[in-house]
């Protein structure tokens, strides 16, 4: 177990790349979506702008203690999905401190930052909030299940849970990627990706037009840019999850950023085409089709 | 040495003096009355003091001078020394009891009153057939006009069914004793015995007379109407003399006339005992009147002795103990609830919680009530134990699950009773008089029971090992109940901490058990120090409270099966004490305790197949068992169940959790529950698990675990109710816990371990700082509270803390679950099961926001504007806990690699590795110290950065947001919190359908209805109760003589 410096300014230099690579992406997402809506878009520098605009804005208002460390445990949910996390295979460098646990803890780490932001957000007293927060709980219940079932479908198929090891099997080219070798655990986790990416037809929580922006709606100034920095870092840890899980991982900075951007396509890809559901409607949908593809891709390896 | 005689030749003479000088004697004659039953207790109990200290031989006395068969002779052994005594001890005390009755009414009713006991005592003496008729007659005439003492309608009708009834009696009775003296030449019992006249098919003729008149007498279910009207109408104190005196003689007769007819009539004894024993309560179920149940209840016991008497050659030499245990504790308790229903005189059962006002009358009343139902330390515990293993060891199953059956029914009306005593709300409660005359003999009856149940508890196999210093702790805090709560408090928590080291060194070397000894203990003082923010001297509490901790560490201790039976009961009854006294608890107490009789026979079942095996009182009996081996651990799984509350059996849980005292709840969750949790363990260890009936038991606890969970997670979620979030929380908690342990593989218990400690932290905390919190703010419901964190930080942080551990994030001890949990699961190939628990773990989430953000976050409301911390003694214990699981959390290997190691020898792969602070499985790796120092820095790196970033905030008022365009004034309207997963139930609410509280309603519906519709053979009137005795003669013939 590696504690040094040097570990830990390589690290902070990973985590710098993700925040800058998530940004861009960002921008060129929503300069997609704009296209598709007959738009132009914002420039592609906009994340940077905002970041800069809320970070020196002169007042600060806190609704209290738990508020004020809201976004902090927001942001160190990303930062610590992307710290137990090997980003680029086969490099120490870059494989973070992801040997202090492997894809279980990923797994549950996600609710760190969603636990605290859910706290902080409700110390706010902002209704709007309070309900976001309720529909983004009782959306994860399910989309998590084909998660699960994809995640224990792999775990059988590769004998393991360690990340490094699932990504280690997927080496040799594109046939020996978990998309080839295990279709239905991947089609249940990409269609799980849908829900855990929150865009349309999945984005409750924040529902635009509905209920502001949801929990963040009291957010503002540094808040808000904490909280921007965290979702940068949020999407590339994620999509990288997935990419490492089922599409043979990375061996470099460069693969790492084609693979995080397709991922993240598909789901802003399928929200361009779909308008956004009802809550009940998008509980039940991830156990339908979803469950369903995860359970058989359980039964094939009974 | 007095003489037998005297017994007679008193109670005659006396009753002959009143008659003739009864008038001029005044107020000397109810003296004359007392020293006379003194003088025949005396005798009696002189005898019985003679044949205990001295093997001496039996006393026959001869009368008028001839030896039999041409006089009369009376005997006196050791048993007729036991049944007179008792008979004449209750008719002592029911003497004084009646002291005013007898002395309104005057000499007349004296002298009958003498002349009842004194024949009860020759029928027990007689060895003469003719004799005992005439001295059985005499005493339904005594009886009859005893009845009479009360001055009604209902009392007259009954004394005449009474009479009617008893006159057909006697007539078949006599008719028998002709044809037997014609056949025999004898009218002596011993010869009669000799004769053998139930091998010929012309003498049987007078053994069936016999026999069916003696039967009859005992009042067999359903032709009794005539003797259940006797309890209804007669004055309490009558009714306990006929419960207890003659009930005791009738059983002594027959038992004395059993060899009449040889052993094919003992079948005939043993199904018309077991048909009264479980008819006989079940009608007991539907009825709402004191004296009527007592009656209903007395004639259940008397089928229960009657069918012991009938099974009696299988039970061979154990026969005296069990019978003895029973009866005793029949004759003791019914007579207490005869002169107490009498001192109350309340027309409803409901009227009973009139009791309250006098606490000790309370006390007396459930010690009678537990003392029925077979609890320890009651020496019928002793004779129910007996008769099970004895009857278990000879492969009576249809008797054990009869008396099993009969027992519970006999809880459902008593604890509803008991119930209705210590908790229904009643407006005026009707006040009744305190007369030293009356409750004296009460309080001995109460004395009788502890006392003998002490006396027989050697005599009991294994028994001599159970530990009554415990007990002796909890007899002393009732001595000193007067004291204030802080001294009592003190005195307890002294008393834990002082059996810690008593027990560390008896359980030294032993992990599992000094796991649970430490959950038990330590939990008993941190739950315990809540206790001083409570004032007044909250009578009852702490004795009940320390009889649960007695039983509970009495299951840890225990190395045999009895000692492990005892103590669960005694944890039972303490734990229902405790769970009674919340405000709104009745209902919840009630369906806690008929979960718990029903779970505890099935224990016993189970260990009494366990014991029949290998004939081994030991604990490790449970690993041998061969005598239906799937039975005994499927029973013994769902005996223990129903503590852990899994699915199907929990429907108890939530409201005697959620209605609990705010220390008591977290006694009863973070603690009690364990016990089922080491049940569950002990049999799994012992049990045979290669067994295909094993597996498969464990296959389908796997499932309940998993479907417990998901229910109560998601019940958990769609509660209003503060601390009924909490009880489901639980129910799911043991849920995980069941389910881990079902996988027996070594990750899968040490999940189960992490989630018992766990478990044991968390909800303690939550429902001691919940609990207080309810009870500051005056309200269970969550949206009546709200924006409690700027008044009570130190709560939200204890709050917080727990449900990140419930939640399973990382970095704290909940992960270390979650990821056990994983590994366990892919590793055993519960794919499904699992893949329910973990989307049972996200729906927690559901309920842990709800919980935090409902009570502590969102808006503050006006009435709570002056609200302050809750008590430090609450906090202390709280924090005590939280640097618990801060030290689970970042050290988990301290913990986690002793329990693995002690679990590698009972599983045959050790799969959890530790290097260091790093686990690791075949399957993945874990190293919680790691993940707590890169997350700590990371947050603090992080928070550093936001504060100096935004050094300058300001804080604002509390609705100083914009919702819906305008500013919010109005905290309730404000509040999110009502509801808030409407959506959720809309999509998946159908999964919680209440199908088991639907399943169990209806159960109870059934037996209610049935018993209701049985009911109706009662009609009242004399013919019909005449002809039922005629129909039961027929019937009885038709079938034992008639061929049929």
């Amino acid at each position: 177990m590696d504690y040094s410096i040097t570990k830990f300014l390589w690290t902070l230099l990973g985590l710098f790349i993700v925040t800058n690579w998530g940004m861009l992406m960002s921008s060129t997402m929503r300069r997609i979506g704009a296209r598709v809506s007959g738009r132009i878009g914002i420039p592609w520098y906009q994340p940077w702008v905002d970041l800069v605009k809320l970070y020196s804005l002169r007042t600060q208002l806190t609704h209290g203690t738990m508020f004020y460390i809201g976004p902090v445990f927001r942001l160190m949910g990303g930062v610590g999905m992307f710290l137990f996390l090997p980003m680029v295979f086969g490099n120490p460098i870059w494989s973070n401190y992801s040997f202090s646990g492997d894809l279980v803890l990923i797994l549950y780490f996600q609710f760190f930052g969603m636990l605290g932001m859910a706290l902080g957000a409700g110390e706010g007293g902002q209704p709007y909030s309070a309900i976001g927060i309720s529909r983004g709980l009782s959306q994860f219940t399910t989309i998590e299940v084909p998660m699960t079932l994809a995640v224990i479908s792999i775990a059988i198929q590769y004998h393991t849970l360690s990340i490094s090891e699932i990504v280690a099997a997927q080496q040799g080219g594109i046939t020996t990627w978990t998309l080839w070798t295990n279709p239905l655990a991947t089609a249940a986790a990409m269609l799980s990706l849908l829900g855990a990416f929150g865009h349309s037809p999945f984005n409750l929580v924040k529902a635009p037009n509905e209920i502001p922006i949801g929990p963040p709606t009291e957010f503002h100034g540094t808040f808000l840019g904490v909280l921007r920095t965290n979702s940068a870092i949020l999407h590339v840890a994620e999509a990288a999850l997935f990419m490492n899980l089922f599409f043979g991982g990375a061996t470099s900075w460069f693969e790492l950023i084609i693979k995080t951007f397709l991922i993240y396509f598909w789901s802003v890809f399928v929200g361009t085409v779909f308008p956004r559901f009802r809550i009940e409607q998008s509980v039940r949908w991830f156990l339908k089709v979803p469950t369903i593809i995860g359970i058989l891709a359980i039964i094939i390896f009974l | 040495m007095v003489g037998p005689i005297y017994i007679i030749a008193v109670a005659l003479g006396i009753a002959f003096f009143m008659g003739l000088f009864g008038k001029s004697l005044k107020n000397l004659s109810e003296w004359a009355m007392l020293a006379g039953l003194g003088f025949m207790t005396y005798v009696s109990g002189q005898w019985l003091l003679e044949f205990m200290s001295n093997n001496r031989a039996v006393e026959t006395i001869f009368t008028a001078g001839f030896k039999p068969p041409y006089s009369i002779n009376l005997q006196m052994g050791s048993i007729e020394a036991f049944f007179t005594f008792i008979i004449n001890v209750v008719g002592f005390l029911g003497a004084m009891y009646l002291f005013k009755d007898l002395k309104k009414t005057g000499p007349n009713a004296m002298m009958v009153y003498l002349v009842f006991i004194m024949s009860l005592n020759v029928v027990v003496m007689t060895r003469d057939m003719f004799n005992l008729f005439v001295f059985l007659e005499v005493g339904s005439i005594a009886t009859a006009g005893l009845i009479l003492l009360t001055k009604s309608g209902e009392a007259l009708q009954a004394g005449m069914k009474y009479l009617i009834a008893t006159g057909i009696i006697s007539g078949v009775l006599l008719i028998g004793i002709i044809f037997a003296y014609y056949f025999s030449g004898s009218l002596n019992i011993d010869d009669l015995l000799a004769a053998n006249m139930g091998a010929s098919k012309t003498t049987v003729i007078a053994v069936f007379l016999i026999y069916v008149s003696i039967i009859l007498e005992l009042k067999p279910f359903p032709a009794n109407g005539w003797g259940i009207d006797v309890y209804t109408a007669a004055n309490p104190g009558i009714g306990a003399l006929v419960s207890a005196a003659t009930a005791s003689a009738g059983f002594y007769v027959l038992y004395k006339l059993l060899p009449l007819g040889g052993a094919e009539w003992l079948n005939y004894i043993a199904v018309i005992g077991g048909i009264t024993f479980v008819g006989s309560n079940l009608m007991g179920t539907k009825q709402d009147r004191p004296n009527r149940l007592l009656g209903y209840s007395s004639i259940g016991q008397i089928g229960l002795l009657m069918m012991i008497l009938g099974l009696s050659d299988i039970l061979g030499e154990k026969m005296m103990i069990i019978a003895f245990g029973i009866l005793i504790s029949h004759y003791a308790a019914k007579a207490g609830l005869f002169w107490l229903s009498g001192l109350i005189q309340a027309k409803d059962i409901k009227g009973w919680a009139a009791l309250r006002k006098s606490p000790f009358l309370l006390f007396l009343f459930g010690t009678f009530v537990f003392a029925l139902i077979g609890f320890p330390p009651f020496p019928s515990f002793f004779g129910k134990w007996e008769l099970i293993t004895t009857l278990a060891a000879n492969g009576q199953w249809a008797w054990m699950v009869t008396i099993l059956a009969g027992s519970f029914i006999e809880g459902i009306y008593l604890f509803r009773w008991l119930g209705y005593a210590i908790k229904l709300d009643h407006e005026d409660l009707p006040d009744f008089k305190i007369e030293w005359n009356k409750i004296f003999p009460i309080w001995i009856m109460a004395i009788v029971l502890y006392a003998v149940g002490v006396y027989v508890t050697p005599m009991v196999e294994g028994g001599m090992f159970i530990n009554y210093l415990p007990l002796m702790f909890v007899l002393f805090l009732f001595a000193i109940d007067f004291l204030p709560v802080y001294i009592k408090n003190t005195i307890s928590i002294g008393g834990i901490i002082w059996y810690m080291f008593h027990i560390y060194p008896v359980l030294e070397g032993d992990l599992l058990r000094l796991i649970f000894a430490g959950i038990f203990l330590v939990g008993g003082v941190l739950t315990l120090m809540a206790g001083y923010s409570k004032k007044g001297t909250r009578k009852g509490f702490y004795p009940m409270a320390m009889m649960m901790f007695a039983g509970l560490i009495g299951i840890i201790e225990a190395s045999t099966l009895i000692e492990f039976f005892f103590s669960w009961e005694l944890m039972t009854a303490g734990s229902y004490f405790l769970i009674i006294r919340g405000k709104r608890s009745m209902p919840h107490g009630y369906s806690y305790m008929l979960f718990s009789i029903g779970g505890a026979y099935a224990i016993l079942f189970g260990f009494a197949l366990a014991f029949a095996s290998n004939f081994d009182t030991s604990l490790a009996a449970l690993g041998s068992i061969n005598l239906l081996p799937t039975l005994a651990y499927t029973l013994l799984a769902v005996g223990f169940m129903t503590k852990t509350a899994s699915l199907g059996l929990h429907i108890w849980l939530p409201g005697a959790h959620g209605e609990a005292e705010s220390d008591v709840s977290p006694m009863v969750s973070a603690i009690l529950l364990k016990a089922g949790v080491f049940g569950l363990m002990i049999l799994f260890l012992y049990m045979d698990r290669t067994s295909v009936g094993a597996t498969n038991l464990l296959y389908v606890l796997g499932w309940v675990g998993a479907l417990t969970t998901l229910m109560g997670n998601m019940s958990a979620a769609f509660q209003e109710d503060a601390k009924r979030l909490l009880a489901y929380s639980s129910v799911a908690q043991l849920g995980y816990i069941l389910f881990a342990i079902s996988i027996m593989s070594q990750l899968g218990w040490l999940a189960g371990f992490t989630y018992t400690i766990n478990h044991f932290m968390f909800k303690a905390i939550l429902f001691l700082v919940v609990g207080g919190i309810v009870a500051k703010l005056g309200t269970h419901y969550m949206y009546e509270m709200g924006g409690m964190i700027k008044k009570m930080p130190f709560s939200f942080i204890a709050v917080l803390v727990s449900i990140i551990v419930i939640g399973g994030i990382p970095p704290l001890s909940g992960f270390a679950g979650k990821w056990l949990f994983y590994n366990a699961v892919i590793e055993k190939g519960w794919y499904f099961q699992g893949a329910i628990i973990f989307f049972a773990g996200i729906i927690a989430f559901l309920y842990l926001f709800k919980l935090i953000h409902s009570i502590f976050l969102g808006q503050l409301k006006d009435n709570h504007r002056n609200i302050k911390e809750i008590s430090a003694w609450i906090l202390v214990p709280s924090y005590i806990l939280i640097i618990g699981i801060m030290i689970f959390s970042a050290f988990p290997q301290y913990i986690l690699q002793p329990i693995g190691d002690m679990l590698a020898p009972y599983f045959s792969t050790e799969t959890l590795v530790w290097e260091g602070t790093k686990a690791t499985t075949s399957l993945g790796y874990w190293d919680g110290t790691t993940i707590m120092i890169v997350v700590a820095t990371a947050f603090l790196l992080l928070l550093a950065w936001l504060l100096a970033l935004s050094s300058k905030t300001k804080k604002i008022e509390q609705f100083n947001i914009v919702f819906a365009a305008e500013r919010p004034f109005r905290p309730e309207t404000t509040h999110v919190s009502y509801n808030i997963y409407a959506g959720y139930k809309k999509a998946l609410g159908f999964l919680i359908t209440p199908l088991v509280t639907a399943f169990w309603e209806s159960m109870s519906n059934l037996v209610l209805e049935f018993a209701n519709w049985l009911r109706r053979i009662y009609g009242g009137s004399m013919q019909n109760y005449a002809i039922h005795v005629v129909l039961f003669i027929v019937v009885f013939y038709l079938i034992a003589l008639g061929g049929l």
